[in-house]
């Protein structure tokens, strides 16, 4: 099948413009347009509720640290597929990287409205670099991720474009790539829950620990194979007809191999965060309120889908691995939420407490749309799901 | 498999009711608590006896002893409804006051804690059972079961511990018609019974002991140290006796909790009138000397400090009890404190019982606390604490002898050398003329903002020794007419003319005077720390001083 | 920290990628940095402090900041906890007093100016800065405002101007830097008519705090607060009751905030050293591992190809001599159809080695 002839099944110049998804998109649009222009002419005080207690709220909470630890499937499926040999995974590495891409892409693009002056986000590489600082290493190491995604993505970009020795030059670099991605992403991932370490006494001390950066990254891992089950479930339902036979058969494989690991890197991190526990001896918070909320988040949303995956990948019980997948997903959510908002400023009183704007929800809905327009137009027309057929068997 | 899951559900249900009715409880508990116990009272009883058998299991129960006295009285119920009658083991002389009236054990429904099950039993059995008829009776009861009871409780132990002070022991000895045997005693070993040895009394504290478990080192072996805490010796006799008076309806004290331990109560205690001297053969004054024996060349204050005439009766007028000073024993404090220290005297030496800072029972200690009054504080606020006495200080208990004064040394008369050295001092009356005070201070510091100044100089200085007027020990150490003006114009000779604020400080943050304050600094820190010590409400604010420009 | 103290990054090549290496070089030594020599401080004496909003007042001034709606001289302003903010480089707050309730205790709230800097720590683009002087300096001009020195800051003390759309900044109290450099207190010291604020170098004022502490031990609770609080702080405060009663958190510990995240910063060369030689590895123990099955499955087939080979010689063999045998038979008994049997065996026999 040529270049063209693959155009021309996906592009359908009958289909009608006001379909329901598009209206709502649109509507999603242009609210975020108005608060994106009230953002920038009335600084963050006209969309957040952030104050001189809470300068991180739910864009850095949930845009930058959930978003980011979602966007984790990069780099497992990436891994798993190149470095560890996993061969039979390969066809879901490529919706993983585009999930990442524009996870990451989103990332940055959020941190522009939430930063003072995003104008100056180069800043802390090329003019000055506060190299002490673990936000430091967060940037650079989430700007040169980005760039890893973005060629690993790209060969997916240059076979719709047809630029074939472009896309080959990059293709021979996918492992130095992965090699690369992964190293970045234990860096950054790790980094974002080591960038409380500094902060003892505003964090509560359930969650405050020096394990911080080691529980961000264990988490991200599972985080990134359940978000590739999770979302892939996701795309099954909407774009079953851009998937390819490789795909297919590949997928329930891939889900019950991931599964499987997301069960067993669960299990292990929530014995160390019982041993993070012991360590600082904290048993006794748990009585308290916030020792209820802790264990509803280790319990009801690490141990609970850990369990759940176990079953599910015995029994190749597929509707249960995915109730799981979303759980879990909603559970580093509320980890990264707890760190960055819930549990941090503990002791402040209630009425001190920030709750975020309904501009700051907005602009999150926003950005998630974005990123599903996007996620939308990339799979309709570039090989995502299924092998372009003029490189067959190259991988 | 069915089986498995019916099994899961009935655990998931059992703990679901569990769940609930826990919560229940625990909201039940809250409201009721948040409704009526956030009150301080005199009569929360704590009842965690079970402590001496190992832990407790449940809370400990917080029990309002007056409320029970009431109700109980009410049904025409004495204290024999709870507690039982318990003879006094120990014969002796003091029977008097208690005769016909047995001492009630102060334990609840038994004379000993014999075993953790009794004694639970004990309670539950009869609280309950009480409760219980008392609510048949469709009168107003207590709880009757475990949760109401044991439970973290809100209300606050006003209690104030009871003392017997100066009046009320004249109050008392008036009523006994002075018959001292009736309360006090001590051990005769050999005889095994309580005596009465006059002019020996003393507080009842020195035997019976907060914690009898907890000897001091000097008492360790004296025989007179009591089983019987005083907090039992007072309820076991106190008690007894005020029950006996009022059983023969006269006035008598109180039997109830609040009667003795609650603050406002013992604010409203009848005050005698005159409290006459109590009788124990004590000197009016004393010649407080180191060593009994003076130096062969019958010289004082050659090898050892000069002795210091003690005015005995002033001190007992000023003061509510013996033991303030005489803390262990109506003794000497030379006989325990020893000039080298000894175990008797905790090896607290003589130097120190006088002289230790920061207790109320040496002299100065007791002296420094007295400068806490805030018409002292004001001045003594700025005195460093515990610093090195100055000769001049020392001379005003150490003072110098005249040469009659060392004749009466020579013939070792003591009392009469005291008495002489008393009759020789003088009070502070009056400091100088007021022509020498300057009426007024204008303080021109702070022109370019506000007003100068105008600190009233003669009235602070009247209002001062009016403060020190009407206190015989405050008139004793200000006797010299500059005195007074130390407490501002410090750090300087004593003088009519003494250096302005100025001349010392200046600049402020001068690193050769990392200490000093500057001038603006000096006013401020003076005039109100010592406003504020001396609680004056006036001036308030910055224009009270400096008026608006 | 001290700028010179801090290690820079070393650029790893290739590619123009790179890892931060190395971190605090003393973050695992015994070693600790104790400020320059002779900076300068503050001392607070919250027991002579009285309340009158002075230092705030000539804060406000110094600084050229915004008036308040309510004058510096309305003193109920005291009566709600407040803390610093974007157009407040100080605040004073009334604490009630445990010891005498009828007299509250005041505290002046402002930038401590720590030793070892949470904020300059955090920053990743160094826009605060110790000076020798003692200050914490902030320069707007590279700040990007992610704010992440607030949330460093154990004391709460940073904040920033969300209402503005341009050149939002991070605001905090400077000791008054500028005014140290012409040789003038900071204004809040100079204003300060009780002297409940001392300024000077902080071992001058550590020796003053002591003995204040020495002289009044009643008055004063035996602690100065900055002195190792954070790895200290250039702001001290005495305090007549427990830090705690007056807002002054005692939980903060000791250990300098570039401290607490060393360890996490110098896993940082470690991940970017070892990293590459396991996932190498690990890939080359993938490959391996198809190389090997590869080869096992060629000398299977080979194996299987052998085997079928030696089965159907002996399957020929057997024929073979089944032939001969059938052959010798056939010539016992029927010598004289010997011929035509013979040629019609040995066609039979063309077709078996055909197949």
């Amino acid at each position: 099948m040529s270049e063209t002839a693959v155009k021309k099944i996906f592009f359908r110049p009958d289909r009608s413009l006001l379909t329901p998804f598009n209206i709502t998109v649109g509507i999603i649009m242009f609210i975020g347009l108005i608060l994106t222009i009230m953002r920038f002419t009335g600084g963050l005080s006209a969309v957040t509720n952030l104050d001189d207690n809470y300068p991180w709220g739910l864009w850095i909470g949930f845009d930058l640290m959930a978003g980011v630890a979602l966007a984790a499937g990069g780099y497992t499926t990436s891994a798993a597929c190149y470095l560890f040999g996993m061969k039979r995974y390969h066809s879901a590495v490529r919706p993983a990287i585009l999930t990442a891409f524009l996870g990451y892409a989103l990332v940055v693009f959020s941190l522009h409205y939430d930063v003072g002056r995003p104008w100056r986000l180069p800043y802390p590489i090329f003019y000055s670099p506060g190299t002490t600082s673990l936000l430091f290493e967060v940037g650079l190491c989430v700007a040169l991720y980005l760039t890893v995604l973005f060629l690993e993505y790209s060969t997916a970009a240059l076979e719709w474009l047809g630029l074939k020795k472009l896309r080959n030059i990059i293709y021979k670099l996918t492992l130095v790539l992965t090699i690369f991605g992964v190293i970045l992403s234990t860096l950054h991932q790790s980094s974002l829950g080591a960038l409380f370490i500094i902060a003892p006494s505003k964090l509560h001390p359930l969650w405050y620990t020096q394990y911080l950066a080691v529980y961000f990254f264990i988490s991200s891992m599972f985080a990134g194979l359940s978000m590739v089950i999770f979302e892939g479930s996701l795309s099954h339902k909407y774009f079953h007809d851009k998937m390819d036979e490789t795909y297919l058969k590949e997928h329930d494989g891939l889900v019950l191999g991931f599964a499987k690991g997301a069960s067993f890197i669960m299990a292990g991190y929530i014995v160390i965060k019982i041993i993070g526990i012991a360590m600082d001896n904290n048993w006794h918070l748990l009585g308290t309120g916030f020792g209820i909320w802790f264990l509803v988040e280790l319990l009801g949303f690490v141990a609970l889908p850990c369990f759940l995956y176990a079953v599910g990948s015995r029994d190749k019980n597929f509707s249960l691995i995915k109730k799981a997948s979303l759980i879990t997903v909603l559970g580093i959510v509320l980890n990264r939420l707890n760190v960055s908002l819930i549990a941090f400023n503990w002791y402040l009183p209630l009425k001190d407490k920030y709750i975020p704007h309904l501009g700051e929800i907005g602009l999150t809905i926003f950005m998630i749309t974005i990123g599903i327009v996007a996620f939308k137009f990339i799979v309709t027309h570039m090989p995502i799901f299924y092998e372009h057929p003029d490189y067959k068997d190259s991988h | 498999m069915v089986k498995g899951k019916m099994k899961f559900r009935w655990v998931g249900i059992l703990i679901i009711i569990f769940l609930i009715s826990t919560y229940c409880i625990g909201a039940q508990v809250f409201a009721k608590l948040s409704k009526d116990e956030s009150k301080s009272r005199a009569d929360v009883i704590t009842i965690d006896t079970l402590k001496v058998f190992g832990y407790l299991e449940k809370p400990e129960v917080t029990f309002l002893h007056d409320v029970h006295t009431d109700a109980l009285e009410k049904q025409g119920k004495d204290c024999l409804a709870c507690h039982l009658p318990k003879s006094n083991s120990i014969p002796g002389v003091f029977k008097e006051a208690v005769a016909g009236i047995d001492p009630l054990s102060p334990k609840f429904k038994r004379l000993e804690d014999t075993a953790r099950k009794e004694v639970m039993d004990i309670y539950h059995k009869f609280c309950i059972d009480c409760h219980n008829d008392m609510g048949a009776q469709k009168l107003e009861t207590g709880p009757v079961t475990c949760g109401e009871c044991h439970k973290e409780s809100k209300t606050v132990s006003s209690r104030q511990p009871a003392g017997m002070d100066k009046n009320l022991h004249f109050r008392h000895s008036k009523a006994r018609e002075k018959k001292c045997e009736q309360c006090h005693h001590e051990f005769n070993e050999e005889k095994k019974e309580l005596v009465y040895v006059k002019e020996k009394e003393g507080s009842c504290r020195y035997c019976h002991l907060e914690n009898p478990k907890e000897i001091p080192v000097y008492a360790k072996d004296s025989a007179q140290i009591s089983k019987l805490s005083m907090k039992e010796a007072s309820h076991l006799d106190c008690i007894s006796c005020h029950r006996k008076t009022i059983a023969k309806e006269m006035d008598a004290g109180p039997v109830k909790c609040s009667g003795c331990h609650d603050a406002e109560m013992q604010a409203k205690f009848k005050k005698a009138e005159t409290i006459e001297r109590m009788e124990r053969k004590q000197p009016d004054v004393v010649l407080v000397s180191t060593g009994d024996k003076l130096p062969d060349d019958g010289r004082l204050g050659n090898v050892r400090m000069n002795a210091v005439a003690y005015n005995h009766k002033s001190h007992e007028e000023s003061n509510d009890t013996c033991r303030v000073c005489h803390h262990a024993s109506l003794d000497k404090c030379s006989k325990c404190h020893t000039l080298s220290g000894s175990k008797d005297g905790d090896y607290v030496k003589l130097e120190k019982a006088f002289h230790q800072i920061g207790t109320d029972k040496s002299c100065l200690g007791c002296h420094e606390l007295n400068q806490q009054d805030p018409k002292c504080s004001g001045c003594h606020v700025f005195m460093e604490k515990g610093r090195k006495q100055a000769d001049e200080s020392c001379l005003k208990c150490h003072e110098n002898l005249t040469p009659d004064m060392m004749n009466l040394v020579k013939s070792g008369d003591n009392t009469a050398l005291a008495e002489k050295m008393m009759k020789a001092r003088s009070t502070a009356s009056e400091t100088y003329p007021d022509d020498d005070i300057p009426e007024k201070v204008v303080i021109k510091d702070m022109m370019d903002k506000y007003q100068a100044a105008e600190l009233p100089h003669r009235k602070i200085v009247n209002t001062l020794m009016k403060n020190i007027s009407d206190n015989k020990m405050a008139g004793y150490f200000h006797r010299d007419k500059g005195t007074i003006c130390q407490g501002c114009h410090h750090n300087s000779p004593v003088s009519t003319k003494p250096p302005k604020c100025s001349s010392c400080h200046g600049k402020p943050f001068d690193e050769n005077e990392l200490l000093r304050p500057g001038l603006m600094g000096a006013y401020h820190q003076q005039c109100m720390t010592c406003h504020k010590e001396m609680k004056l409400e006036k001036p308030a604010g910055c224009t009270g001083c400096h008026k608006e420009k | 920290m001290s700028v010179s103290r801090r290690k820079f990054l070393a650029w790893m090549g290739g590619a123009g990628l790179s890892t931060a290496f190395g971190t605090k070089a003393y973050a695992a030594s015994n070693k600790q940095f104790k400020g320059y020599p002779d900076t300068m401080g503050v001392l607070h004496d919250t027991t002579l402090c009285v309340g009158c909003r002075s230092c705030e007042d000539a804060c406000n001034k110094v600084n050229n900041l915004p008036q308040p709606e309510k004058p510096f001289k309305e003193l109920s302003v005291l009566d709600k906890t407040r803390r610093t903010d974007s157009k407040t480089f100080t605040v004073v707050n009334k604490y009630d007093n445990s010891k005498e309730p009828k007299n509250p205790v005041f505290r002046k709230i402002q930038c401590n100016h720590c030793l070892e800097p949470a904020c300059a720590s955090a920053c990743f683009v160094n826009a605060f800065k110790k000076t020798k002087e003692g200050a914490v300096v902030y320069d707007a001009s590279v700040c990007v405002g992610c704010r992440y020195c607030m949330v460093a800051c154990p004391f709460n003390i940073p904040a920033y101007e969300y209402d503005k759309v341009l050149d939002p900044k991070v605001v905090k109290c400077t000791m008054c830097h500028p005014r140290l450099l012409e040789g003038k207190l900071p204004g809040c010291v100079e204003a300060c008519p009780v002297e409940a604020l001392t300024f000077g170098k902080r071992e001058d004022l550590l020796k003053i705090a002591r003995e204040r502490i020495r002289k009044y031990p009643e008055k004063y609770v035996n602690h100065i607060y900055g002195e190792n609080e954070m790895g200290g702080t250039s702001w001290l405060y005495l305090t007549g009751v427990a830090p705690e009663e007056i807002g002054m958190r005692e939980d903060l510990g000791i250990t300098p905030a570039p401290n607490l995240t060393s360890g996490a910063l110098a896993v940082v060369p470690m991940v970017a050293g070892l990293w590459p030689v396991f996932l190498t590895g690990a890939y080359a123990i993938s490959k391996r591992k198809e190389k090997i099955a590869a080869e096992e499955q060629a000398e299977a087939v080979s194996k299987a190809v052998a085997e079928t080979n030696t089965a159907a010689e002996e399957k020929l063999a057997k024929a073979l001599e089944k032939a001969a045998k059938e052959k010798e038979a056939a010539i016992q008994k029927e010598v004289k159809k010997a011929l035509e049997e013979a040629a019609a065996k040995a066609q039979e026999e063309d077709k078996e080695e055909d197949a």
